[in-house]
């Protein structure tokens, strides 16, 4: 076995490790709450996260992958040394992996984006010095890491703002949250199809004009509003169920009005002392009258916002299937970024500036995240879930899709952001806007300080493998 | 992964419920209370003394664990100050219902003729406004999937505004049986007399309290 096959295999069990602990803790953000709410059985989360996670990876990936494999190190530098750079990527790999073990271990909120970006980074400043890296292109990406928390808050704190608005101000917050779904559910679909197709895959076809995609992705964005609006008509709010010790029928409740009405009359006529008498008695039945009346309404409010949420449980199963695609298509060029370069090097002989992520590449990443979602990713979905009760399908949804398009946006730009550090974004911008009881804000500082300390650990790991694997391959 | 799992923390609505009911509690012994002091029944009116220090105590304990869990780096959908002044006068509710069934078991009170009736309708006003004010806190959660807006808070407002209108009426109903009191002095011995005296200030707290509380809650509401 040549030297070049071992390097190689190497680089694809790296990869693949790489990919595997992606889908191992990552994906279950994305669908721990479907799982947890009852919305999904474990099993079917499973199968739907993996579809979209690959389906992210596969269409969308290339953009983020080549960041990684060229934008933050220039290949050029290596040109005469190209095995430095198999080296130093497949460094890179191990260095962030064995990061975000020891962090994991910790409970530290690391990011695999940020392990392995700082893991280039840090290799590529070490090899050739400052001028080694594009800076504007990394101020870039680091800019992203802050401005993507941020965008994704704002996101769902409008979103769910308008939804509270929209539904909970309304008299009839149920029909308004069925007349609302079709619209959520187009524009789903539209994000999601226009990412696919503009300035898609170029070798499958699916690169259209701006034009072109904004009309596919109508069209089947509509065609998925129209089947929702079939699904959520099938809903109907489930019968009463008391919820007040006592409950007045509706008897009592007409006679008390009634009381109420003939006794006002005799108030008016009546004089002197009895009318005194009755106008305090008239007082006090106004007083019941406005118990009785609260007592059945109480059971109607709550009735409605049960089956609000319950409209809203196949609207977060979409979003979660969304963040599940944006994942895909940001985080497999984690693992699969420096492999590329790898694998481009050893089978051409040179750094290849100008030619794409390869799609089986692509498709490897895609399957690494799969296998580490069914081996154990399905299990930290229901730790998630069972814990993280608060996030209802109204607050979920909103968190979600904001995250979701938070990310996809980064990836087709090509920016490599965290998805963990999104959505907390987005679960902040919920609670701004008042929709969830209590959030720990220390995950904020211990956050930042992940930022901080991620990017010297992984440069320190890449440098040491680099050196390992140039005294022994070398 | 663990990030998303310790950003939520323990929401203290479920608690403070909680604590009110058992304040409620509290406030219902002292109607019993009251029917034991009409039935003469000394024995039971200490029992029940004793039974609304347990209750209290329970509470108490409630609201600690609320206190423990409640530390500054906390984001809530309420003010953090609002939420615990709630829970304060909550507590005070409670300590009230305590303070009326120790004093009414100082000395075996004689039954006062001529103002028993308003008696009792001055306590079930006072009892009313603390139920109703409960009523209010039982429908936070509601007010929390509503984001303390809309519709369930305008529902929320019109109980907060019987409250204090049924505290207008203790108000009312308080001069009247306060004015037959202090011209039945004659009739009493101090002791009984000062008891009473310091019974009805006790007694129209709760109803003062009650009021007070809704408007603390009234403070959480996003209104238009």
């Amino acid at each position: 076995m040549g030297v070049e096959t071992i390097l190689l295999l190497i680089a694809m069990a790296c990869g693949f490790y790489m990919a595997w602990s992606i889908g191992a803790n990552d994906v279950a953000n994305a669908m721990g709450t479907s799982v947890g709410s009852g919305a999904l059985t474990v099993k079917r989360a499973v199968i739907l996260a993996a579809v979209l996670e690959f389906a992210g990876a596969f269409f969308v990936g290339t953009h983020v992958s080549e960041t990684i494999r060229k934008g933050i190190i220039s290949p050029n530098l290596f040109i005469g040394n190209e095995f430095d750079l198999v080296y130093g990527m497949i460094g890179a790999l191990l260095a962030a992996a064995i990061w975000l073990q020891v962090a994991s271990y910790f409970g530290w909120p690391v990011s695999t984006t940020h392990s392995i970006v700082g893991a280039v980074l840090g290799f590529g400043v070490l090899y050739g010095g400052m001028h080694a890296a594009d800076w504007e292109k990394v101020s870039f990406i680091v800019a992203s890491w802050v401005v993507s928390p941020l965008l994704c808050g704002t996101i769902s704190f409008t979103l769910f703002t308008f939804l509270r608005h929209l539904i909970y101000d309304s008299d009839d917050p149920v029909g308004k949250a069925k007349r609302v779904t079709p619209y959520l559910v187009f524009v789903v679909f539209m994000v999601l199809t226009l990412t696919m197709v503009f300035k898609g895959l170029k070798n499958l076809k699916l690169d259209l004009d701006v034009t072109d995609s904004l009309l596919v992705a109508a069209a089947v964005g509509l065609v998925a509003a129209f089947v929702s609006r079939f699904l959520v008509a099938r809903i109907k709010a489930p019968p009463m169920e008391d919820r007040i010790v006592v409950r007045q029928p509706t008897a009592v409740s007409k006679g008390v009005s009634k009381a109420l009405t003939n006794l006002q009359k005799v108030a008016e006529q009546a004089r002197g002392e009895v009318q005194e008498q009755v106008l305090t008695m008239v007082r006090d039945l106004e007083a019941l009258d406005k118990d009785v009346v609260a007592g059945t309404t109480v059971e109607q409010t709550s009735q409605e916002h049960r089956t609000v949420e319950r409209i809203f449980v196949y609207l977060q199963i979409l979003s979660a299937g969304f963040v599940a695609f944006a994942h895909g298509a940001n985080d497999v060029a984690n693992a699969v970024g420096p492999l590329a370069a790898v694998i481009t090097i050893l089978n051409t002989g040179q750094v290849a500036m100008k030619s794409a992520v390869p799609l089986w590449v692509l498709g490897l990443g895609g399957v690494g995240i799969i296998i580490g979602l069914s081996t154990w990713g399905w299990r930290v979905m229901l730790t998630i879930g069972k814990k993280i009760t608060e996030l209802t399908p109204t607050r979920g949804f909103s968190a979600e899709f904001a995250a979701a398009t938070t990310i996809v946006v980064a990836s087709k730009l090509g920016l490599p952001i965290s998805t963990t550090h999104t959505l907390v974004g987005g679960v902040l911008g919920v609670g701004l806007a008042r929709g969830i009881s209590a959030l720990n804000l220390r995950v904020v500082t211990n956050i930042v300080i992940s930022w901080i300390i991620t990017i010297p650990a992984g440069a320190v790991g890449a440098i040491a493998f680099y050196y390992m694997l140039k005294a022994i391959f070398g | 992964m663990r990030v998303l799992d310790s950003l939520f923390a323990k929401s203290p609505f479920a608690p403070l419920q909680s604590h009110m009911e058992k304040v409620a509690a509290c406030v219902q012994k002292v109607e019993e209370m009251f029917q034991a002091y009409v039935n003469q029944n000394f024995d039971e009116m200490d029992r029940i003394a004793d039974e609304i220090s347990a209750l209290e105590h329970a509470a108490d304990l409630t609201k600690n664990d609320i206190r423990n869990n409640l530390p500054k780096g906390l984001f809530l959908a309420v003010n953090r100050g609002d939420l615990l002044e709630i829970l304060g006068l909550q507590d005070d509710i409670a300590d009230m219902a305590e303070d009326i069934g120790g004093m009414m078991t100082l000395k075996r009170l004689e039954p006062l003729e001529g103002i028993e009736a308003d008696l009792k309708i001055f306590l079930d006003k006072n009892i009313e406004a603390a139920t109703q004010a409960h009523n209010i806190i039982r429908q936070m959660d509601e007010l929390l999937s509503a984001s303390f807006g809309g519709k369930e808070a305008e529902k929320v407002k019109e109980m907060i505004e019987h409250v204090a209108y049924l505290e207008h009426e203790a108000d009312i109903l308080q001069r009247n049986l306060s004015k037959k009191l202090y011209n039945m002095d004659d009739k009493l011995s101090y002791s009984s007399f000062a008891l009473w005296v310091n019974v009805l200030q006790s007694v129209a707290s709760l109803g003062n309290l009650a009021e007070k509380l809704a408007n603390r809650v009234r403070m959480l509401l996003e209104l238009k």
